[in-house]
């Protein structure tokens, strides 16, 4: 081969700081061997292995974060991973939302009798991808991840192989998803042949060491803009988002929170990586098109919402607005980016994450519950008189959503204000404006499904929500952590307030 | 101790309303219960507050966002709290009367009454510009769940909706207000902000927007269309949220911030123009009104907009008199609304011209109607009077200008407040009652005691501080202060001499009764001009109008642009992707290509051209995958022309089979595009294939010259040198897939063969199992059998293969290879499938497609492998040369077993391709609706 390099030397292996990542794959490749050549586990148990895996990877990334100083060891694998309580926190997140959604999933499969292995298989290689995304210091292996997250949830997407709607929601978000990744890569390519490397620390080295040339700068703008593009996708923003309420309400609901809250952090964690990270040299040129994106979001999103009737795609929709708000977070941290004193962005997209993966999780395991109970219905009228016969899972939906409309003592609240909070600290009055209209305007999509809950009475005949043990632990915990943060937040903000990158 | 109030007005709250109809009416009685705390709690703070030491409340709540939370009570919000927790006992104990028969959903009310006042005090509480609004839409939105109780009443729902959009998006404007004010001043509290005293045009734009919000909630035109609309809500609620409290939150805000901003900008014209025209208007309105609470609910807009007015205009002596009349009109509009409720509950209508006098005990509830509407009108010795009279004393004094035109404003509404507290006089002692109607109300049973008590109640506090007003003088003058520091307010009094004030009450009152007396010509006069002003639209049409208008946007939007098809979401996503990249691309595009480089260019860039354009707009999927082939030979002309044989030859193959792989699979879809709106899906795939194609083309061109910085002796030319003696041939080509990115090669085939698998198996998947045993039995005959196609595949299949063979032989030195070799043998496997079908591809190949597949994967892996074991790196190639007399000399490198597993691997995934798609039984139609296929 040509490329033997007589000076290559192989990269050093830190196996602990990997932890997350390899307690991930190990867990998926156990349910993947071990489950194929072995009888139908016992019940729940593929469940609680992969809740036990993501609690695992949880942990070790808890480990990993206090090994993390600020002078400390920054990248891993000689330069492909970074470490940095950056990638700490989104793999915490990923593997928090993993954890609930397999809780969920567990009755969901059960009662389906389609208990097995590959489902949560999947879920574990999706977080695997979504925590590549967040730990990647190297764009090819940014692209790595996505494409394992993605992968993993196109099938996922289309795994209730009974319903034509999720097979329809799989080949959509798999064609379009397709488009989407193949942008991506192009632009990747493009900053390639820009700046000669894909290696997000050298590139910000090319940007420091040479002012580029006038040709090479539109290769790299150029190739933001495949980037915005790829990344809009992946995190839903206007208008990219067409797919979202089609696989939201098509795919199984268990699926869909695991998109809404795996599939987002992952996507945001990738879009921080790329544009705030990697290419703040260009930030004066890809802020106006986040703006741009986080205001369509914000307004459709919030808007068309409030038409719908159904409450799997209200809550599509609701995360199409949410994505707006995050972007409002990315916008912030646009102003800034590569300085030294970063900002509240940063910290403010990464607190607004976790927060709302455990609601959207919390959100759609009830939507699951309701939708069970009605032969596969979410319409509003299937959550009328919810209250009569389950008050306790009517009043986490109420929490949910309460923390979904960002009202105060919820944790919806503290992320929002958050992202507001950073753009205001910038002076982007306007897009901070925009978001705290949208929010009240979305409000009233809460306040529809919230009407239906407590105020309207059910049809007589409707049975009253079996809740499995699973499933409530997921929703009681969801519900709780969602209260918690809303009137303790501070050690979290602190947490994401000392949030550091590192890009070598 | 103010968090705490506030946190318990919300848990009774919660607490009456999960409980729910077990409690029925009593529920109201526990609602009593909040503002019965506050109000004994505020009676042990008042004296101290009332000394100017304000009761403030911080507490430090996430300090990492700055969010704090600040209460704060001083004098004015004492007044505020007096106003909504006094009212709210007499509200609560009336509604034990009116809700004698309690429907399901009574104790509802309840509880959200008592949230609602919890509400409503955090506004009133509030120190934070931030918090006083979020406590602000929570009065909407307890007023909107208030309102649309009745959920099967379509008109509560609309006019709850109605409510609660416009307060509500008042409530947006003023929030976008709120923060251009805050921090242009610095601060974003309400107690800071006087000594801030902010400036600027960012601070006139917010000072508008605050303004809208107020407006709303107040009910000024023209938003007022709100306020009658929710007159639906019961009567206690209307009393309550209507009259009292909810609506002089608009009030309240403008009374706060009219200190600091009043003399910025366009407050005062703006608060001048829009509260003269509602004080009139509302007036006027309120004269024509049959319903007696519809009356009410004009007269209050009216009043709202006196208020406004008074306060709105940043002087103490005019807000020390909107203090007064804030507390005089809390006191009688309540105390009518109870009359109203009242006679509507024991009657069963509110139209005065069915109401024909009351029998013998009704006489309190006449005696307290009378005084409240005396106190409205503004008549000697009520407390209305002397809040009208302090009012115009003030207002004579200004020192603004357009301080004469609000004198006028005010005589003129209070004519018309005298004429219509008359005529809801008149109305109660049934005298507007038209005799052809059936006599209902004289013989209507009397309310009990308790009912009427709280009307009352207030009907004698009105006329007790009218005659004492030292009640509220020291509470007044407090308020007065807090608002203005520099307050020197005179002493409230009911006898204030005889001055200019004094006779405008006289005129007024004289004017208003000649109103009353006069009142048929006014009626015919109104009627007259309502007709005039008919045509033009009122806000409500315009209301509902915005909302349909918004909602029907909003579906039809999404009904073009989310409808589930595919196509038009890729659509979409293509155009934008295609946009956003052209942007900075055509900045730097400044010099086109030199020339064309040949004349031969020009023909295929025109079958390009065309065939391009052509798949774009035909209709039958066939055609387009044709069209789409022919773009593809077209390009392998240009390699052809360019001197590119290997490409060429490459792409010649890969389009003739992919050609075969689309028609084999088109066989299972319908044949045409199926479009609803062809002409504008095609006008709109036209344009976004353009635009495609025209940024791939300035990109390409850009990124071409992009590089000018690159030296000559680039990775090309490396390669080119060093093909020859590091790998051993001289087509460079072959040489980089098999030898130079060999890893690659190997990556590649690794996922073809993965990819074929998955295809094949999910084709299989869609099939029932007696139809695959057939499969592999069935012995059906191809479906060309014409004789020349048998004779010619026959002839031809051989030499094919023989060309390949020689491809994959030849490939390392010559165009060629193992890829082009494997290609073009799956070229002659087609042939034979056209002419024997499935069983004839089977019998040509005796091996199972997989186990090709598998073992070119084998081979080339194992290739890979083996320098490993000698201790070389992966790849490393060795080259033998055998002398082979006559035949000449052949040489081979190990780089060959490499291209014989690429070979196989792509024949095996032709095979696998015929194998899983070409059978004759065409599989059930798939089951993909028909959104992801059009």
């Amino acid at each position: 081969m040509l490329a033997q390099d007589d000076f290559f030397l192989a990269p050093g292996i830190e196996w602990f700081h990997l932890g997350p990542v390899i307690a991930l794959v190990s867990g998926a490749l156990v349910l993947l061997v071990v489950g194929a050549l072995t009888p139908r586990w016992p019940r729940g148990l593929y469940a609680y292995v992969t809740a036990l895996t993501a609690a695992v990877a949880g942990g070790l990334a808890v480990f990993n974060w206090n090994d993390i100083t600020d002078d400390g060891v920054s990248t891993l694998v000689g330069g492909a991973l970074a470490f940095d309580t950056f990638a700490q926190m989104i793999t915490i997140t990923v593997c928090a939302a993993t954890l609930l959604v397999a809780l969920v999933t567990d009755d969901e499969l059960r009662r389906a009798g389609k208990d097995g292995p590959e489902v949560y298989a999947l879920f574990l290689i999706a977080a695997t991808g979504a925590v590549v995304m967040g730990s990647a210091n190297d764009l090819i292996l940014l692209f790595l991840g996505l494409e394992t997250l993605s992968l993993a949830l196109y099938v996922l997407a289309a795994s209730d192989r009974e319903r034509p709607t999720s097979q329809e929601a799989g080949i959509k978000y798999f064609v379009l998803g397709g488009f989407a990744s193949a942008f991506f890569l192009y632009g990747i390519a493009l900053i390639y042949g820009g700046t000669q490397s894909t290696n997000i620390g050298e590139i910000i080295g090319s940007f420091q060491t040479s002012v580029l040339l006038d040709g090479k700068d539109t290769l790299v703008l150029a190739g933001i803009a495949l980037l915005i593009v790829g990344l809009g996708f992946k995190v839903a923003a206007v208008p990219f988002h067409m797919w979202t309420p089609d696989v939201y309400q098509g795919a199984p609901t268990n699926v869909t929170a695991f998109m809404a809250s795996v599939g987002k952090a992952g996507a945001f964690a990738a879009m921080l990586r790329v544009l705030v990270i990697a290419l703040p040299f260009h930030r004066d040129d890809w802020r106006p098109a986040i703006w741009v994106l986080a205001v369509l979001s914000l307004v459709i999103g919030s808007v068309l919402a409030v038409v719908q009737t159904d409450v799997k795609r209200m809550l599509a929709y609701s995360s199409i607005s949410h994505a707006g708000f995050i972007l409002v977070g990315v916008e912030a941290a646009g102003h800034n980016a590569g300085e030294l004193a970063p900002g509240d962005g940063m910290p403010s997209v990464l607190t607004y994450l976790l927060l709302y993966s455990v609601l959207t999780v919390g959100s759609f395991a009830v939507v699951s519950l309701v939708a069970r109970n009605n032969g596969g219905d979410t319409s509003l009228d299937a959550f009328k008189g919810l209250a009569q016969r389950r008050p306790t899972i009517a009043l986490a939906l109420t929490v949910f959503l309460l923390a979904q409309a960002g009202v105060p003592l919820t944790s919806g609240f503290i992320a929002k204000w958050g992202v507001i909070q950073a753009a205001v600290e910038e002076e982007s009055y306007a897009i901070a404006i925009i978001a705290m209209v949208a929010a009240v305007v979305a409000a009233f999509l809460y306040l529809r499904i919230m009407v239906s809950t407590w105020l309207e009475t059910g049809a007589e005949s409707t049975e009253r929500e079996a809740v499995p043990f699973s499933t409530g632990v997921a929703v009681f915990s969801a519900a709780a952590f969602t209260l918690l943060i809303g009137v303790w937040p501070g050690w979290l903000l602190d947490a994401a307030e000392s949030v550091t990158t590192y890009a070598k | 101790m103010l968090l705490t109030i506030l946190i318990f007005h919300f848990l009774l709250g919660g607490a009456v309303v999960a409980i729910g109809d077990r409690l029925g009416r009593r529920g109201f009685l526990f609602a009593a219960l909040a503002p019965a705390v506050t109000m004994a709690w505020l009676a042990t703070k008042l004296g101290s507050v009332r000394d100017g030491n304000a009761i403030q409340q911080r507490i430090e709540w996430i300090p990492q966002l700055d969010l704090a939370i600040d209460l704060r009570l001083d004098a004015m919000s004492a007044v505020m709290v007096g106003l909504v927790s006094g009212i709210g006992i007499f509200v609560c104990i009336y509604a034990l009367g009116y809700f004698s028969h309690p429907k399901p959903g009574t104790a509802r009310l309840a509880g959200l009454l008592t949230m609602f006042a919890g509400a409503m005090l955090g506004v009133v509480l509030s120190d934070h510009l931030i918090a006083l609004f979020l406590f602000w839409e929570l009065t909407s939105i307890t007023s909107y769940l208030l309102i649309g109780n009745d959920d099967r009443n379509p008109r509560a729902r609309d006019a709850a909706l109605s409510a609660i959009l416009i307060t509500g998006s008042g409530g947006l404007a003023m929030l976008a207000g709120f923060v251009l004010i805050g921090q242009s001043a610095g601060t974003y509290r309400l107690s800071e902000l006087v000594d801030a005293a902010p400036g600027g045009s960012t601070v006139t734009v917010g000072i508008v927007l605050v303004l809208i919000g107020a407006f709303t909630k107040s009910a000024q035109l023209p938003f007022a269309g709100w306020l009658p609309g929710a007159m639906v809500a019961p009567t206690p609620i209307s009393a309550y949220l209507h009259a009292a409290t909810m609506v002089k939150a608009g009030v309240y805000l403008v009374a706060r911030l009219a200190p600091p901003l009043a003399d910025l900008g366009a407050w005062r014209t703006l608060v001048i123009l829009v509260s003269s025209a509602t004080m009139i208007v509302g007036g006027w309105r309120a004269l024509r009104q049959h319903d007696l609470k519809l009356l009410l609910a004009y007269g209050t807009v009216s009043q709202l907009a006196f208020m406004m007015l008074l306060f709105g205009m940043g002087r103490y002596d005019l807000a020390q008199a909107g203090i007064v009349v804030l507390i005089a009109h809390g006191a009688f509009k309540a105390a009518l609304f109870m009359v109203v409720g009242i006679i509507d509950h024991q009657t069963g209508t509110r139209d005065v011209r069915k109401l024909h006098g009351f029998g013998s005990g009704w006489h309190p509830v006449i005696i307290t109607s009378v005084l409240a509407a005396a106190s409205m009108a503004g008549f000697p010795p009520l407390l209305g009077f002397i809040a009208k009279e302090k009012g115009l004393d003030a207002a004579l004094h200004a020192d603004f200008s357009g301080g004469t035109a609000i004198v006028v404003v005010l005589v003129v509404g209070s004519i018309l407040t005298v004429a219509y507290s008359g005529r809801f006089v008149l109305g109660v002692l049934g005298r507007l009652g038209e005799s052809d109607r059936q006599r209902i109300s004289p013989t209507a049973p009397a309310p009990t005691a308790w009912f009427v008590a709280p009307a009352a109640l207030l009907a004698l506090g009105s006329l007790a501080a009218g005659l004492a007003p030292v009640l509220v003088d020291e509470t007044v003058r407090s308020a007065t202060e807090s608002l203005y520091a520099a307050a020197k307010p005179k002493p409230v009094v009911l006898w204030a001499g005889f001055n200019t004030a004094l006779l405008l009450s006289a005129v007024i009152i004289v004017a208003g009764l000649v109103t009353i007396a006069l009142r048929q010509r006014v009626e015919r006069l109104q009627h007259g001009f309502g007709d005039a002003v008919a045509p033009w639209p009122d806000s409500d049409r315009v209301f509902w109008g915005i909302v349909t208008g918004t909602s029907r946007f909003a579906k039809k939007s999404t009904g073009i642009v989310q409808n589930g098809s595919l196509p038009i979401y890729l659509m979409i996503i293509l155009g934008v992707a295609a946009a956003l990249p052209l942007v900075p691309a055509l900045t730097s595009f400044e010099t086109w290509p030199d020339t064309i480089g040949t004349w031969v260019h020009v023909p295929i860039a025109a079958v390009i051209v065309v065939a391009a354009i052509g798949a774009t707009v035909v209709r039958r999927r066939i055609a387009a995958a044709l069209l789409l082939g022919a773009v593809g030979f077209a390009m392998a002309g240009f390699y052809v022309v360019q001197g590119a044989p290997d490409l060429a030859l490459t792409q010649f193959t890969i389009e003739t089979l992919a050609t075969v792989l689309f028609v084999l699979v088109l066989r299972f879809l319908p044949r045409r595009f199926a479009d609803s709106k062809a002409a504008v899906t095609t006008a709109a795939r036209l344009a976004v294939a353009g635009l495609v194609g025209v940024t791939v083309f300035v990109l390409a061109l850009v990124s071409a010259g992009a590089r000018s910085d690159v030296s000559q002796t680039s990775i090309s030319a490396e390669m080119l040198e060093r093909s020859v003696p590091d790998g051993k041939g001289s087509n460079v080509v072959n040489v980089i897939l098999v030898d130079f990115r060999g890893l690659d090669t190997l990556g590649e085939i690794t996922v073809l063969v993965v990819a074929a698998l998955g295809a094949v198996s999910l084709a299989r998947a869609g099939r029932r199992p007696s139809d695959r045993r057939r499969d592999r039995s069935a012995s059906g005959r191809g479906f060309a059998e014409l004789p020349l196609v048998d004779a010619s595949a026959r002839l031809l299949y051989p030499s094919i293969l023989v060309l390949s063979v020689y491809f994959l032989f030849a490939g390392h030195n010559q165009p060629g290879g193992g890829f082009v070799g494997g290609l073009t043998a799956g070229a002659a496997i087609s042939l034979r499938y056209i002419a024997g079908g499935v069983a004839a591809v089977r019998k040509s190949f005796r091996l199972a497609p997989w186990t090709i597949l598998g073992g070119g994967l084998t081979i080339s892996a194992l290739t890979a492998l083996v320098p490993l074991a000698t201790g070389n790196s992966l790849l490393e190639h060795a080259g033998i040369a055998w002398d082979l007399g006559p035949l000449g000399t052949m040489k081979a490198t190990s780089a060959l077993p490499f291209d014989i597993g690429v070979y196989l691997v792509v024949v095996g995934l032709v095979l696998m391709a015929y194998e899983a798609f070409g059978d004759e039984h065409a599989p059930e139609t798939s089951e993909l609706p028909e959104a992801v296929t059009s």
